[in-house]
């Protein structure tokens, strides 16, 4: 049976990792996602399951250890704040490039720069547009409840060995700060290597004795063997795409507006689609729970069903041309969110979709281009 | 009759400034302080101490139980 029990997103993830059965975790503290090592640190889980804890040096430390273990074929996690994952970025692109499975969690907070230690998703961008160099994607879990904050670590996992690619938990300052009522997922033992090769596959550097050796690289200077490593990456995202995409349709059926929202952004737009209905609005909500893989044909099919769409995101902007893409400009697509660490109310949500979309609904795709900047 | 005065103790460390305990003070007791803690939040204080009734709304409310109320009876 699970357990139940009251927990901030941080610490319900951190403890989902102990309880996912996870060999390692690498990181180094930045607010707002502290309390994800400083749970760890404190539960001593090598005590539990033999799990490592270790605080490196600086986050670029922490993502090539991440690298080290991943390549011994372990399960290995690490997780900071947007200026944090920044720092990481070579490191991940190494990782995708090599071909690694690894959990990387970003609790974003307001950028850019030092920013703001407030929530933010201005990180939409960095996470599914590639961030670090190269011609790789991230698969990205957007969690928008502690619930999901647990749940979603074995999940990611689970994605990362399927594929051997690193995974991306873009959490916000928002969730990651919540409590809420957590249902704790059973506890898993680590895997034993001999496990791992039966379930995954021998890849990881686990030791020679009676095998071919397997090289863990991401470097090839033969252009043809180069193309052919990118076309079997780019092969594993269309197939994420076909099998592992994720969302959630929150009163869609009869929806006359739509709304579009991730994460924490989601949570309140949920709120404003309630305050909506109560005024007689027809209004859905379209919940992308992997941004990539990302919800283009369910939008693109949405589109014929609504008047317009309004992307909602604490940024000044950025999915925003996603939901663009995927509707082709059929039907008027506007941005809405604050940004800078303020979050927006259900409300000024709601005044946003009346004012944007539901007033505006008559006005075609040419004209809607210029507003979306709050 | 007995007047009550309250106070509170804001643990200043767990404190990660939301604020969902300025609204719920009848007195509007509780301020931002300028300062912030070892994370960087600005943490809740007491800015108007004397209008205190010590009902525990703030503690009550504050998910990170951070808020810790005082009571004390004053004879007239």
């Amino acid at each position: 049976m699970s357990e139940l029990k009251l927990m901030k997103g941080n610490e319900a993830l951190a403890e989902a990792a102990i309880r996912a059965g996870v060999d390692a975790y690498f990181g180094y503290p930045i607010t707002p996602q502290s309390e994800v090592i400083e749970y760890l640190m404190t539960e001593q889980p090598e005590k539990r399951t033999g799990m490592v804890v270790l605080q490196a040096e600086s986050e670029i430390a922490a993502i090539n250890m991440v690298y080290g273990a991943a390549s011994t074929g372990k399960k290995v996690m690490t997780s900071s704040s947007s200026p944090g994952i920044s720092l990481k970025l070579e490191g991940i692109s190494y990782l995708a490039g090599a071909e690694l499975p690894a959990v990387i969690v970003n609790v974003v907070r307001g950028g850019p720069g030092l920013g703001t230690i407030q929530p933010s998703q201005a990180d939409y961008f960095q996470s599914v547009k590639g961030g670090g160099h190269g011609d790789y994607k991230l698969y990205v879990l957007a969690p928008a409840s502690v619930q999901e904050m647990s749940d979603f670590v074995a999940d990611a996992f689970e994605i990362a060995f399927k594929y051997r690619a690193p995974v991306l938990i873009l959490s916000d300052g928002l969730i990651g700060q919540m409590m809420e009522k957590v249902h704790l997922r059973d506890p898993k033992a680590r895997m034993k290597n001999e496990e791992i090769i039966a379930k995954y596959g021998s890849w990881a550097t686990t030791g020679k004795k009676g095998r071919e050796r397997n090289i863990i690289t991401s470097l090839d200077l033969q252009s043809e063997k180069m193309e052919a490593r990118v076309h079997r990456l780019q092969k594993k995202y269309r197939k994420m795409e076909q099998e592992d995409l994720r969302f959630e349709k929150i009163q869609c059926d009869d929806a006359e507006y739509l709304i579009v929202a991730y994460g924490s952004s989601a949570r309140i737009s949920q709120k404003a689609v309630e305050l909506a209905r109560e005024k007689g609005l027809k209004v859905g909500l379209l919940r992308p729970i992997t941004l990539f893989p990302y919800p283009k044909k369910e939008l693109f099919e949405l589109a014929d069903q609504v008047k317009g769409i309004l992307s909602v995101e604490l940024n000044a902007g950025q999915m925003v041309e996603d939901v663009r893409l995927s509707v082709e400009h059929k039907i008027p697509v506007e941005h809405f969110g604050r940004t800078g660490g303020i979050i927006h109310t259900p409300e000024e949500v709601l005044e946003a979709l009346e004012q944007k979309i539901i007033k505006d609904g008559s006005i075609r795709h040419h004209k809607t281009r210029e507003s979306s900047i709050l | 009759m007995a007047k009550v005065q309250g106070a509170i103790v804001v643990n200043t460390e767990t404190c990660k400034g939301c604020e969902v305990c300025i609204p719920v003070c009848p007195e509007n007791v509780i301020s931002m302080s300028s300062e912030v803690n070892r994370k960087g939040y600005h943490y809740a204080y007491m800015s108007h101490p004397e209008a205190c009734t010590g009902c525990t709304n703030c503690g009550i409310v504050c998910p990170d139980r951070a808020i810790t109320v005082y009571r004390v009876k004053i004879s007239e």
